[in-house]
């Protein structure tokens, strides 16, 4: 027995030696697939079921296969885009700018909602003592996922003007991860008060998915630029253009492209360009997030 | 009984107290960092609100989307463990075999390997787990790196100590003999060794399986990866069924790790071949588990050795040097280390005392049950319990891994107290001891260096985990990290992961000091 265990052991090592180099030479290179992913602001599944019909629609406008990824990390979005594994991603404001940089300056936004010009973050909380941002001092607060824009960079950028250090002033500093899960910390008492992004905020009160007698908003921030879709510096130009027109073709009068831009929350789809995003540059570098 | 001396006195009891007046004094302000308040256990609301959560365990989800999801993460986890332990093992193999001083002819601390081994091991499979995440993108193929790292580092230092621990006189003589080394180990050592080594393998796959739940939580794939997104959502009825399957696989691989021991042990038949059916069928069965695991989780390793993927991987970690040793950095890493230890050393006291507790008591069953229902949960998913039940901090990271922690010591003590020397107790109880004095002075003193070993181990084990913590809000260095890695604030992620090295390295040597005090 122990004779055949020790062959087993080196069996085993001899094995999977020559399983890890099976492996390693099967290469795969399959064009005319575009790739895309999306910064999980909301829960995976929910990205999934507001990607389907717009993957779909992008298939048939560039005859290609349409190949969505789930990500549970916005940085692996972003670092992905970098090292070119994905073609085409949803970025927030944030998101972008550090996609920018890793990619030195080469990732082009196409185009952003026309609510992403004027894209505004809410406050909020169960305690009905908490009425504005100062408040908050001595609180636990939830931010979304450390690289949000509007679930962490831009109201912490807010916070600073309006005289609050987020590390110094609170109790306890969360980060929920994503939109959703913040409201779910701030409902269950996880959190005392919460930020996150307008629109998820309002869809969740329009499917009554938030109790708003007991979680209200109690501040709101001033306008900012906020997501866009971006590609890979180095696509083709063509295939660049055929999204850019795809998007911007979308029309609310068509019942098809209705359910489309009514899942990713767009009353149209307008051009964007890199110089939109300056302004949160700068709120990152003075916020102490961008280094 | 004999003639009744003087008032009874404890002879022990003024050593005794102060030793725990002085532990006290060292501990008090690590249990003061760890924001240690039980009383928030029972504050009303935090109360309603765990009940609420909780209350939304039942009935746990079974909708067949989910159930189609659950499935598929299932095996995922399944085969990044799999294929975990096998890139572990083709690790683990070359480098016990440089860092052992087995079948040397002159003593070597081969301080290289060993500094290496250090280092694989001493950083938390989740940051390996969250660094590849950005290396080689979305999906497990970082899960199973970061699984054959660790683990491989693991394994590397226990063939090694196993090797060096059987009797050295057989590979003495084929050295003598004019053997190389490796003849000399493989024919004078291996056959000792063989069965410590196949049996310390299949545990770690065990442990591979509960850490590839973990590492889903930085986006590595598999369970671990739904369960954080449900518990994130604080989606009950999710999470309970998760957790189920969790569980459920968690025993099936304790029962078949189990087996496989025991098949070791067995004594081979009287028969010509040493090859019975079980060895027959693990022969097939390993490397088809090995093959389908690879294939199902699509890892395309030949990618990790083109030009470009070096670059990249160049790159990237370029980009963590020089790490940030600026004093304002310095001082808040310093902050996170002692919060961290502070998180380690309450979480396994409040342990100790728990799992002491509940070894107890004679009628095993219900406690048995307990105990792997507590260790059978994995610490992150206790913290985002405990961050509702006690608020977000480090406290509840305490009380995560003291969950946890109490599942595995509890059953290890009641093993220890067990196999005791019964003696001393009986002695006791005959010349008239009450059962808890005679437990004290007669059990306890028998089982003490065991327990304290016990503890003293998974103390170091809990460091680790108390370093990455963090992730789910419990404080520490943990938080740190996540933040400044999302951020891509590599030369500041850089200085907490060697603070989390130092750290744990730290922790090793005390506690390996410690034990040989207290031996």
């Amino acid at each position: 027995m122990t004779l055949s265990a020790t062959r087993r052991l080196a069996l085993k090592g001899a094995l999977a030696c020559a399983f890890a180099s099976a492996f390693a030479s099967s290469a795969l290179a399959a064009d005319a697939v575009l790739r895309v992913s999306a910064i999980p602001d909301e829960a995976p599944t929910e990205l999934q079921r507001k990607f389907a019909p717009l993957g779909k629609y992008l298939e048939a406008q560039t005859g290609m296969k349409v190949v969505f990824t789930p990500v549970s990390d916005y940085a692996a979005v972003v670092e992905s885009l970098a090292t070119k594994k994905i073609d085409l991603a949803w970025l927030g404001g944030f998101t972008f700018v550090q996609a920018k940089i890793r990619t030195n300056g080469t990732a082009i936004p196409i185009v952003q909602r026309a609510e992403d010009a004027v894209f505004t973050s809410r406050f909020i909380t169960a305690d009905p003592t908490i009425k504005a941002l100062s408040d908050l001092k001595g609180k636990t607060f939830a931010f979304g996922a450390p690289s949000s824009t509007s679930g962490s960079l831009m109201p912490r950028f807010f916070l600073q003007q309006a005289g609050l250090n987020p590390e110094k002033d609170f109790k306890n500093v969360a980060f929920s991860g994503a939109h959703d899960a913040t409201v779910a910390f701030v409902a269950a008492g996880k959190a005392e008060a919460g930020v996150l992004n307008a629109s998820v905020w309002d869809k969740l009160v329009e499917q009554k998915k938030v109790d708003t007698d007991k979680v209200h908003v109690f501040a709101t921030t001033p306008p900012y630029f906020d997501y866009n879709w971006t590609v890979r510096g180095d696509l083709d130009p063509a295939l660049v253009k055929k999204l850019t027109d795809a998007f911007l073709k979308l029309d609310p009068a068509n019942p098809e492209h209705k359910e489309i831009l009514g899942l990713q929350r767009a009353a149209k789809f307008i051009p964007t360009k890199k110089e939109n995003y300056e302004g949160i540059e700068k709120a990152a570098h003075s916020a102490g997030l961008l280094k | 009984m004999l003639l009744n001396p003087a008032p009874p006195r404890d002879p022990a009891a003024r050593g005794r107290l102060s030793g725990a007046l002085l532990a006290l004094v060292i501990l008090w302000p690590l249990f003061r960092a760890a924001e240690f308040k039980p009383g928030a256990l029972f504050d009303s609301s935090n109360l309603k609100v765990i009940g609420h959560f909780l209350a939304g365990f039942l009935p746990p989800e079974r909708g067949a989307e989910f159930l189609a999801y659950l499935g598929k993460a299932t095996l995922e986890t399944l085969a990044i463990a799999t294929a975990g332990l096998a890139l572990a093992c083709v690790i683990a193999v070359p480098l016990g075999y440089l860092a052992t001083a087995a079948g040397r002819e002159q003593p070597t601390l081969n301080p290289l390997t060993r500094s290496l081994l250090t280092v694989l091991r001493g950083i938390p499979e989740l940051v390996w787990a969250l660094l590849f995440v950005r290396i080689f993108g979305l999906g497990p193929a970082a899960g199973v790196l970061a699984l054959g790292l660790t683990y491989g580092g693991m394994l590397a230092k226990v063939y090694a100590e196993i090797l060096e621990s059987v009797d050295p006189a057989p590979a003495h003589a084929l050295r003598r003999s004019g053997a190389g080394r490796l003849l000399a180990i493989l024919y004078g050592l291996l056959p000792q060794a063989s069965k410590e080594l196949a049996s310390y393998t299949v545990y770690r796959w065990e442990c591979a399986i509960r850490a590839s739940v973990v590492m889903g939580f930085v986006g590595a794939g598999g369970l671990g990866q739904l369960m954080d997104q449900a518990m994130k959502m604080l989606n009950g009825g999710e999470a309970a069924s998760i957790l189920l399957t969790f569980m459920l696989l968690v025993f099936a691989a304790d029962g078949v790790s189990g087996w496989l021991r025991r098949a070791l042990d067995t004594p081979p038949a009287a028969r010509a071949s040493p090859f019975g059916w079980r060895s027959i069928s693990f022969l097939l069965v390993l490397p088809s588990a090995v093959i389908a695991s690879f294939h199902w989780l699509e890892i395309d390793f030949g990618e990790l050795f083109t030009a470009g993927a070096a670059h990249s991987i160049g790159e990237f970690v370029a980009g963590f040097f020089p790490p940030d040793l600026s004093s304002d950095w310095l001082a808040r890493v310093g902050l996170g280390i002692w919060e961290t230890l502070a998180i380690s050393v309450v979480g396994t006291l409040l342990a100790a005392v728990a799992g002491l507790l509940l070894a107890l008591p004679k009628w095993r069953a219900p406690f048995s049950f307990l105990l792997n229902t507590l260790r059978s949960v994995p610490e992150l998913v206790w913290a985002t319990i405990t961050a509702l039940a006690v608020g977000l901090g480090p406290f509840a990271g305490a009380l995560a891994l003291a969950l946890h922690t109490t599942g595995v010591l509890g059953r290890l003590y009641a093993e220890a107290l067990d196999n005791a020397p019964a003696a001393p107790g009986h002695a006791l109880r005959l010349a008239g001891a009450p059962a808890g004095l005679s437990f004290l002075y007669g059990t306890l003193p028998g089982a003490a260096p065991q327990l304290i070993a016990y503890t003293l181990y998974r103390w170091e084990m809990n460091i680790r985990m108390a370093a990455i913590l963090g992730f789910v809000g419990a404080g520490g260095l943990g938080q740190l990290l996540y933040f400044e890695l999302s951020l891509f604030h590599h030369a500041q992620a850089s200085t907490v992961i060697i603070a989390m090295l130092i750290l744990s390295i730290a922790v090793d040597q005390t506690s390996a000091w410690l034990r040989q005090r207290l031996r």
